[in-house]
C-alpha cells in the first residue's frame, strides 16, 4: 500500500478545500452530524428563519415582576396582610411576610394598553413592539440553579447554553467576529460564573467568549503584549508566514486529516478578527446622538449603555448571539433586592431602562429588527410578600419576559399570573418553551437541534419545550 | 374480519401473529414517529416501540390497560375523546385501525415484541464475562484480536511507527510530557532487542506516570477545586484528593481496590486513616452551599443524583441518572434501581473531614480516645489494667517538678481592679469589681528554659468564700492565658504559642482548654469545689529560652461578666520536660500519700482518672494536627459549621423523579441489570450509612460484575488510543457506541481481573507493548475508504495533545519544568475579593516566573466555573460535568490564545534563552530547537527559513513558531 497523495485525497471527499469556507471548515468537528444551515430556509435548519442574531439581555438577581411589568391591583387591596405561605417554601431565604404593595405608581402604556410601573420610563415607551411572557415559571427559586436553568435548561451544571447551541447549529454569520459574545457587568460576574456560558459538552469552540468592556484589549490575545518585542507586527507577520508554512507542509503529509486544515483556517480566521474587532469594539466612532440615546453621558446608565451599543455594533458585524449581563452577584447592585425594593430596585432599573430603549430605537433605525430578536429576562420573580418590611424574596414560581424583533408579534402578551403575582396561572411558559421558540424563530426545530452524550441526544429544552405561538406574527 | 368471541379463544401464538401483522405495522406507521427510540422522540414520555414503553406509560400514566380497552388511554386519545389528547395530532386514525386496536387491547393487550429494557442477555455490555479465546496469530493476544478483523476485511496493518515517532508517542502516553533528545537519541540507538520493554518499565516505574494518568480519572469524575455553582468558592484541601490519586497509580493500586478506598476506605480500610483522602472521590462533584441553606430537600436529592451519576458513569459506564424520572428508556435501568443508588449515599454531605494522616499517629489518636471513653464511663478494666496502672505508678514515682515563682514586675488590671504584689509573689485583687477584666502582668525569671508556666489560684480571705474568684460564690472564668516575650532591646513582643493546658479541675463545660481555644466566649472555671486553691498548668508549643532580662508578659483575659474575676494568684515557671508535667487535684493528691495496698477501690479510680485523663490530653496535643480533605461524609465541615447526618435519609421512589410525587420507600442497592449479583443490599444495620456504601464497593468490585471490568479495560484503552474500543467510556448502554470489538473487550476485562489482578500497570504494558500499538499511523487509500473511522485499527490513531499535556510540554521544552510533588494547588491567576464569597480571578496579570507557576498542570488550582482561557481554548472541559473524553476543537481564539498568550511568549523567551545558553551557532540552535520541540532534527529548508526569521525577529519568534505548530501540538 502507498500513502495515498493529498490530490486524490481532495477527490475522494468530493471538492478542494478551497470551496469551502473557512468558518464552515471549521465547524467539521470530529461529530459527523455537524447541523449544516441551509440556504433555502434563509440560513435555518429545518424551517425558514425569521431571526439570525439574538440579543439577549439578562437581568441578574431575579426581577420583581410585580414592580415593574406585572400590573396587581389586588396588592394594594391585601396590602399588610399575612396571607402567604406558613412555611418557607425552598429556596426562599426566609419566611414570607405580610403582601406588600408595589411602592411604584404603574401606568397604561401605547396601544396595547400594557401596564409599566414608574421604574421603566422608556421601555414603556416600546410596549406596542413587545411581546410579553407574563407567565413564565422555572423550576427553582435559587439563583445559581434558576441562572443555570435559564440560561441552559438544566438546573445543574455542566450543560451548554443557548448561546453555544445556537452557535453550533448555525455557526458564524462572518469570520470577523466571535459567534457567540458575552458582556458581563463590569462590576462583576453573574450567579455560577462564567458557568452559565459554558458550552458544556458542545465542542468548546461554541462558548460564549467574554468580552471585558472596560479592558483596552476586548477579545482575549487579540493582540500580544508589547513587552514581548519579538511579537511586534512585523515580528507576528514573519512568524505567522512560517507557520502556515510549516502547517502547510505538515498537512499534505497528512491529508486525511480535516483537524490539520481546520487549525489552519483557524489562524486565517484569527487573523481576519484581529483586523475587525479593534474597529467592533471602538465605540469612539458613534456620534454623539447615538451615545446620548443609549446613556452614555449620564454615570449611571454608562455601563449598560457601553455594552447596549457593544452590543449592536458586533450583531451588525457579523456576532450571532450576544448577551448583556446586567448585575453582578451579591447583594448589592443588582436585581436580588431582598431588602428593600424602594430603594434598590429603581438605581438598578435605571440603569438598563434609557439604554434599553436606546437599543432598540437604534436597531429599529438601522433596519436591524428585521431579522434580530432582542429578549429582556432574569432567572426567576420575586414574592408579592415582603421580606423583611419592604423586600422581597425569591420567587420561582412567576415572573415576565420580554421579546421584540423579527416574528414576534408586537404588542401582545401571553400568560397571566394570580392576582398577587406569586404564581402563574394561565399560559404557563418555562425556559423550555422560550427556547424552543427562539430556536424557531431562527429556523430550528428544538426537538432536532440534538447533540449525544453520555448517553442521551441532549436538546437545549431537555424532553420539553413548546414553541409559544400565540406571541408570534 | 373475525369475532371478538373467537379472538379471545385464539392461542398465544396466533395472538402474537395478530400483534405482528396487525398492530405492530399499525404503531409504526402512525405512533413512532413521535414515540420511538428509533425517531429518539419520545413525547409526553411515551415510547410504543417496546412493550414496557405502554406498560409504563408516559407522562400520564400506562397507556394500555389489558383486556380493558375502555379504561385504556390509547382508545381514548385515538377516538379523540380525551380532552387533552388527541392521536395522532393531525389527522384521526381510519375507523378500521381503531377497531383493529380496540381488538388487541380487549384480546389482553399481547406484544411478544422483547422490551429494550431486558436484564442481562441481549445487551454486550451486561453479559456475563467469559474470557473468548485468542484468534489465531500473533503471539500477542491484542494483536490477535485486531489482526484477525484487520485482514477479514481485507486490509493490512501498517508497519511499526520509526523509533523516533514510537519514543515521542510513548512519552507523551504514559507521562504527558516529551522525551528529552538524549533519550530519544539513547533509544534510537539502542539495539537491544527489548530496549522498548525496558522504556515501557521505566516509564512505567516512574513518578510522572502517576501524574499524567490522574488527570484521566479527574476528568472522568469532575474534579475540580471549587464548588461551582452560585457561590463558586474554594475547596482549600480538595487537592489531598488529587494527590491520593498520584499517589495510588504510581504504588498500582489494584482496581478493585481503587473502588474500595474511594467509596468506603473508612469501613475496609479503618486503620489506614491516610486512605481518608480516598473520599475525596465522594465530594469530587459541584456544590450548591446556597440552595444547601435555602432549599435542603431539593438540593440534597440532586447532590446525591450527582453522586449517582459520577459513580455509575465512572466505575460501571452507566446512566444510571436517566432513570430518575422513569425507567430508562434504552437500558435495563428502573426507577427502583435509581433510587436504591440515591440510598446508598443517602447519608453522607459534602466538606472537609479531618484526619490523622500518619497510621501511627492515628493510632495513638485512637488509643487516646479510648482511654478518654473509659475515664468518662469510669471502667475500671481499663483504668486499673497493668498498662495504665504502670503509667499511674511512674507519675506518682516521678521526682517533685521543680517550680519557680516569677517575679511580677508590672501589674496592671485594664477595667479598673486594684492588683497588689505580695511578700510571697503572689497578687490579690481588691478594690473596683469590674464586670470583666483583663489582668496584664510583666513578670521575670531566673530560669533560661522554661517549658511551661503554672498559674496557681489562692484562697484569701478577703474573697467570697474565700475565693479563688472575685465572684460571689467564689468563682472565677479566665477566658484566655495569653504569654507574650519581651527580648532585652526588642521593640516587638513575640507571641510564645500555648500547646496544651491542664489542670487539678475543671468546672463542667469550662475545662481549662478553654483558656486557650482563641475563643474570647469560652473560658475556664472552677465552680463548685471553691475555698481551695486550683492551678492550670500552660505548656509552651515549643520551650522558651531566655536571655538574662527577658519579661514575659501574661495576659489573664477574664470576659465572662458577671464579675467572674481572679481574686489571688501566683505565676511559676519550670525547666521540667514537659511531658512529666501534671496538675493532680488536691484529693488525687492525697490519695498518692496513701500506702497503694490501703487505697480504696474509690480512690485507685480516682486517682488513676486524674493521671490518665492528663496523660491523654498530654498525649493528643502532642499530635501532629490533622490533615484534611474535601470529601462526603455523616459529618462533614463546610460553610455551615459541622454538618452531621445522624442516620441515612428516607428515600423514595419518585414519580416522574418529582419531590412533590413520593411513592415507596427504597433501600439501599445498585442495578437490578447485573443478575449474578443481588440487587438490594442485605445490610445488618442499614441505619449505618458507611454499611451502604461499602455494600455498593462491593457490588462495583464483584469480579462478577461485568460491567465493572469491562469499563476499566476500555477506558485505558480510550486513552492510549484515543478511542476506546467502545467509543463513550461511560455509556456501554444503547445509547453508547457499539464496541467494534467486543470480543477483545473481554478478554481484555478477564485478563485484568484474572491474570493482571487488576493492576493498571500490567495492562498498560500489554497494550503499549502491542504491534496494534506500535503501529504507525500512516493513512492508505484503500484502508481509508474501508474503515475510515478507522475502528479496526489498522492504523495507529493521530491525536491532538491535551491542554495539560500542551502546557507542560512547554514549560519542559523551555527548559523550565518545576518537577515538585504536591501539596495545595497551584494557582495560574491573581485574585481579589469579590462582591460575595467568590473572588474576582484574573488570569491576565499572572506572574509566569513565580514559584510553583510552571509545576506541572495536575496540581494547577482548576476554579470550576472560571476556567483558565487559555486552557478552555485547548478543551480542557468544564468541570462541571463529567468527561470521559477531552475534545477537539479548531477556533480563532484558541490560534489567538497560542500566538499571542502572555504565558506562551515568556516561555517563548525562556526556551529562546535555554537556546542561548547552548552558544551555538543559529544553524545548531535551531537544530537543538527541533529536537526538543519536535524529537527529530531540523532539514535544510526548515534550518534556511528559521535561521532567516531568527535572525529577523529572534530566536523567541523560532519558538513560537514551534510551539503553535500542528507538529508539536499532535502525536503521531
Amino acid at each position: 500500500m502507498t500513502p495515498i497523495s493529498r490530490r486524490n485525497f481532495l477527490w475522494h471527499t468530493g471538492g478542494g478545500i478551497t470551496g469551502v469556507a473557512l468558518s464552515q471548515m471549521l465547524a467539521r468537528e470530529a461529530m459527523a452530524s455537524t447541523p449544516t444551515p441551509r440556504p433555502e430556509f434563509n440560513g435555518g435548519l429545518h424551517h425558514p428563519a425569521k431571526v439570525k442574531r439574538v440579543i439577549q439581555l439578562f437581568m441578574n438577581g431575579g426581577v420583581s415582576q410585580m414592580d415593574t411589568f406585572d400590573y396587581k391591583p389586588e396588592l394594594e387591596r391585601l396590602n399588610g396582610q399575612m396571607i402567604g405561605p406558613k412555611e418557607k417554601p425552598e429556596g426562599q431565604t426566609g419566611p414570607a411576610g405580610a403582601v406588600m404593595k408595589s411602592p411604584f405608581e404603574f401606568k397604561q402604556y401605547g396601544q396595547s394598553g400594557r401596564w409599566v410601573s414608574s421604574v421603566f420610563p422608556q421601555q414603556a415607551k416600546w410596549v406596542d413592539e413587545m411581546a410579553f411572557l407574563m407567565a413564565m415559571t422555572t423550576k427553582t427559586s435559587v439563583h445559581g440553579p434558576g441562572s443555570y436553568m435559564m440560561n441552559t435548561g438544566f438546573v445543574l451544571p455542566g450543560f451548554p447554553c443557548m448561546g453555544s447551541w445556537i452557535s453550533y447549529g448555525l455557526g458564524s454569520l462572518s469570520d470577523n467576529l466571535p459567534t457567540f459574545v458575552v458582556l458581563p457587568d463590569v462590576r462583576g460576574l453573574p450567579y455560577n460564573q462564567k458557568g452559565n456560558f459554558s458550552s458544556g459538552f458542545l465542542p468548546s469552540r461554541h462558548q460564549g467568549t467574554i468580552i471585558n468592556s472596560g479592558s483596552p484589549q476586548p477579545v482575549p490575545d487579540l493582540f500580544a503584549d508589547p513587552r514581548h518585542t519579538f511579537a511586534s507586527k512585523e515580528g507576528d507577520q514573519a512568524a505567522m508566514s512560517l507557520l502556515q508554512k510549516m502547517n502547510r507542509q505538515h498537512a499534505a503529509m497528512h491529508p486525511e486529516d480535516t483537524r490539520l486544515e481546520a487549525r489552519i483556517a483557524s489562524y486565517e480566521l484569527a487573523a481576519k478578527m484581529q483586523l475587525s474587532a479593534p474597529e467592533a469594539f471602538d465605540i469612539s466612532r458613534e456620534s454623539a446622538a447615538t451615545r446620548t440615546a443609549y446613556g452614555l453621558d449620564a454615570p449611571i446608565t454608562e455601563d449598560f449603555g457601553r455594552r447596549c451599543l457593544l452590543a449592536r455594533r458586533l450583531i451588525e458585524r457579523g456576532s450571532r448571539v450576544v448577551q448583556v449581563w446586567s448585575g453582578p452577584q451579591g447583594a448589592v447592585n443588582n436585581w436580588d433586592n431582598h431588602g428593600n425594593i424602594p430603594d434598590e430596585l429603581p438605581p438598578i432599573a435605571t440603569s438598563v431602562d434609557l439604554p434599553i430603549a436606546g437599543l432598540l430605537g437604534d436597531l429599529k433605525s438601522r433596519g436591524l429588527l428585521e431579522d434580530t430578536l432582542v429578549i429582556f429576562t432574569t432567572e426567576f420573580g420575586r414574592t408579592p410578600f415582603a421580606q423583611g418590611s419592604v423586600g422581597r424574596d425569591h420567587n420561582g414560581n412567576s415572573f415576565v419576559t420580554w421579546m421584540v424583533g423579527a416574528g414576534i408579534k408586537a404588542g401582545t402578551a401571553y400568560g397571566r399570573s394570580d392576582d398577587l403575582g406569586f404564581k402563574a396561572v394561565e399560559g404557563i411558559t418555562y425556559c423550555y418553551d422560550l427556547h424552543a421558540t427562539i430556536l424557531h424563530l431562527m429556523g430550528i426545530d428544538h426537538e432536532q437541534l440534538t447533540f449525544r452524550t453520555a448517553g442521551v441526544d441532549r436538546r437545549l429544552t431537555d424532553v420539553h419545550g413548546h414553541v409559544v405561538k400565540e406571541i408570534l406574527s | 374480519m373475525i369475532s371478538g368471541a373467537l379472538l379471545t379463544a385464539v392461542l398465544p401464538l396466533q395472538a402474537d401473529d395478530f400483534f405482528v401483522t396487525k398492530i405492530e405495522p399499525l404503531l409504526k406507521s402512525r405512533c413512532y414517529e413521535c414515540h420511538s427510540h428509533a425517531s429518539s422522540k419520545m413525547k409526553g414520555g411515551l415510547a410504543l416501540d417496546s412493550r414496557s414503553g405502554w406498560e409504563t406509560g408516559g407522562d400520564t400514566g400506562p397507556t394500555v390497560v389489558p383486556g380493558k380497552p375502555e379504561e385504556s388511554l390509547l382508545m381514548k386519545v385515538v377516538r379523540w375523546t380525551d380532552d387533552d389528547h388527541q392521536m395522532p395530532p393531525k389527522e384521526q386514525l381510519p375507523t378500521e385501525e381503531i377497531a383493529l386496536l380496540e381488538q388487541w387491547i380487549k384480546l389482553g393487550a399481547v406484544d411478544p415484541r422483547i422490551a429494550p429494557a431486558k436484564a442481562d442477555g441481549d445487551w454486550w455490555s451486561l453479559r456475563p464475562l467469559n474470557k473468548p479465546v485468542v484468534p489465531v496469530g500473533p503471539v500477542h493476544p491484542l494483536d490477535a484480536f485486531i489482526l484477525a478483523r484487520v485482514q477479514t476485511a481485507g486490509l493490512a496493518p501498517n508497519s511499526p511507527a520509526d523509533r523516533r515517532t514510537l519514543v515521542r508517542r510513548l512519552y507523551y502516553d504514559l507521562h504527558g510530557l516529551p522525551p528529552a533528545p538524549d533519550e530519544v537519541e539513547a533509544f534510537v540507538k539502542n539495539e537491544d532487542p527489548l530496549a522498548y520493554e525496558k522504556l515501557v518499565d521505566q516509564l512505567l516505574a516512574s513518578p510522572r506516570y502517576g501524574e499524567r494518568w490522574a488527570r484521566h480519572w479527574l476528568d472522568t469524575i469532575h474534579f475540580a477545586d471549587t464548588h461551582g455553582f452560585e457561590h463558586d468558592d474554594l475547596r482549600p484541601h480538595a487537592w489531598r484528593f488529587r494527590d491520593y490519586v498520584i499517589d495510588s497509580l504510581n504504588r498500582d493500586t489494584t482496581w478493585d481496590r481503587f473502588i474500595r478506598e474511594q467509596i468506603a476506605a473508612d469501613v475496609f480500610f479503618p486503620e489506614e486513616t491516610h486512605l481518608t483522602a480516598a473520599l475525596g472521590y465522594l465530594g469530587a462533584g459541584t456544590y450548591d452551599s446556597s440552595a444547601a441553606a435555602t432549599a435542603p430537600t431539593s438540593y440534597e436529592y440532586l447532590d446525591r443524583d450527582d453522586l449517582v451519576t459520577q459513580t455509575m458513569a465512572s466505575f460501571v459506564s452507566t446512566t444510571a441518572n436517566c432513570a430518575r424520572c422513569h425507567a430508562h428508556k434504552f437500558d435495563p435501568i428502573t426507577q427502583e434501581d435509581y433510587f436504591a443508588l440515591q440510598a446508598v449515599f443517602a447519608g453522607i454531605g459534602k466538606g472537609d473531614i479531618s484526619y490523622q494522616a500518619d497510621p501511627t499517629a492515628a493510632q495513638q489518636f485512637k488509643k487516646m480516645r479510648d482511654l478518654q471513653n473509659a475515664i468518662e464511663r469510669q471502667d475500671p478494666e481499663v483504668l486499673l489494667s497493668p498498662e495504665n496502672d504502670a503509667l499511674v505508678i511512674a507519675a506518682e514515682q516521678a521526682p517533685a517538678v521543680a517550680w519557680e515563682r516569677m517575679f511580677p514586675e508590672i501589674l496592671v488590671a485594664n477595667d479598673g481592679s486594684t492588683l497588689e504584689r505580695k511578700p510571697d509573689l503572689t497578687v490579690l485583687a481588691s478594690g473596683t469589681l469590674p464586670d470583666k477584666e483583663t489582668y496584664l502582668i510583666t513578670a521575670t525569671t531566673k530560669l533560661a528554659d522554661v517549658t511551661a508556666l503554672r498559674l496557681d489560684l489562692l484562697t484569701d480571705d478577703s474573697l467570697p468564700e474565700h475565693g479563688p474568684g472575685r465572684a460571689g460564690n467564689g468563682n472565677l472564668h479566665l477566658s484566655e492565658f495569653q504569654v507574650q516575650i519581651f527580648r532585652p532591646g526588642a521593640t516587638k513582643a513575640e507571641p510564645a504559642p500555648i500547646r496544651r493546658a491542664v489542670a487539678d479541675f475543671d468546672q463542667t463545660g469550662y475545662d481549662i482548654t478553654k483558656a486557650i481555644d482563641g475563643d474570647l466566649k469560652s473560658s475556664w472555671a472552677i465552680h463548685p469545689v471553691v475555698g481551695v486553691p486550683h492551678h492550670g498548668l500552660f505548656e509552651f508549643t515549643t520551650p522558651l529560652h531566655l536571655e538574662p532580662d527577658t519579661k514575659l508578659v501574661i495576659t489573664l483575659r477574664q470576659l465572662q461578666g458577671g464579675s467572674h474575676l481572679i481574686g489571688k494568684f501566683g505565676i511559676s515557671a519550670t525547666s521540667t520536660p514537659p511531658d512529666k508535667l501534671i496538675a493532680l487535684p488536691a484529693e488525687a493528691g492525697k490519695i498518692s500519700l496513701i500506702p497503694r495496698a490501703e487505697r480504696t477501690p474509690d480512690q485507685k479510680m480516682l486517682l488513676a482518672s486524674a493521671v490518665l485523663r492528663q496523660k491523654a490530653a498530654n498525649e493528643i496535643a502532642r499530635l501532629p494536627a490533622p490533615a484534611q480533605v474535601w470529601a462526603a461524609g455523616s459529618a462533614a465541615t463546610n460553610e455551615r459549621g459541622l454538618v452531621a447526618i445522624p442516620e441515612p435519609r428516607t428515600i423514595r421512589l419518585l414519580k416522574r423523579g418529582d419531590l412533590a410525587k413520593p411513592a415507596d420507600e427504597i433501600g439501599p442497592g445498585a442495578l437490578s441489570a447485573i443478575t449474578a449479583l443481588k440487587p438490594r443490599f442485605e445490610l445488618a444495620n442499614s441505619k449505618n450509612e458507611a454499611s451502604r456504601r461499602a455494600a455498593l464497593a462491593n457490588w462495583l468490585a464483584d469480579p462478577a460484575n461485568s460491567l465493572t471490568w469491562r469499563s476499566i479495560v476500555n477506558r485505558v484503552w480510550h486513552y492510549h488510543f484515543g478511542k476506546g474500543l467502545c467509543d463513550t467510556p461511560s455509556d456501554f448502554g444503547r445509547m453508547g457506541g457499539v464496541p467494534s470489538h467486543p470480543e477483545l473487550i473481554d478478554w481484555l476485562a478477564v485478563w485484568f481481573r484474572d491474570d493482571a489482578q487488576g493492576s493498571l500497570k500490567a495492562l498498560h504494558k500489554l497494550i503499549v507493548t502491542s504491534a496494534t500499538y506500535r503501529q504507525s499511523s500512516e493513512a492508505h487509500e484503500n484502508a481509508l475508504a474501508a474503515d475510515p473511522e478507522n475502528r479496526l485499527l489498522w492504523r495507529m490513531n493521530r491525536s491532538r495533545l491535551d491542554a495539560d499535556s500542551i502546557r507542560d510540554s512547554i514549560f519542559s521544552i523551555s527548559g523550565k519544568l518545576d518537577l515538585t510533588m504536591g501539596g495545595p494547588s497551584i494557582a495560574h491567576f491573581t485574585s481579589k475579593p469579590g462582591p460575595q464569597t467568590t473572588p474576582i480571578l484574573n488570569y491576565e496579570n499572572f506572574d509566569w516566573d513565580s514559584p510553583g507557576a510552571s509545576r506541572r498542570s495536575i496540581y494547577r488550582l482548576v476554579w470550576r466555573a472560571i476556567a483558565d482561557p487559555f486552557m478552555e481554548t485547548l478543551d480542557f472541559p468544564d468541570m462541571g460535568m463529567l468527561s470521559p473524553v477531552r475534545g477537539f476543537s479548531a477556533s480563532a481564539l484558541q490560534s489567538l490564545a497560542l500566538f499571542n498568550n502572555d504565558y506562551l511568549l515568556k516561555y517563548c523567551e525562556h526556551f529562546a534563552a535555554r537556546l542561548d545558553q547552548s552558544g551555538k551557532s543559529p544553524e545548531a540552535k535551531i537544530q537543538t530547537a527541533f529536537l526538543l520541540a519536535y524529537q527529530r532534527p531540523a532539514t535544510a529548508e526548515e534550518v534556511i527559513d528559521f535561521t532567516m526569521l531568527a535572525t529577523q525577529q529572534g530566536f523567541p519568534s523560532v519558538c513560537r513558531v514551534l510551539f503553535n505548530s500542528n507538529e508539536f501540538l499532535f502525536l503521531d
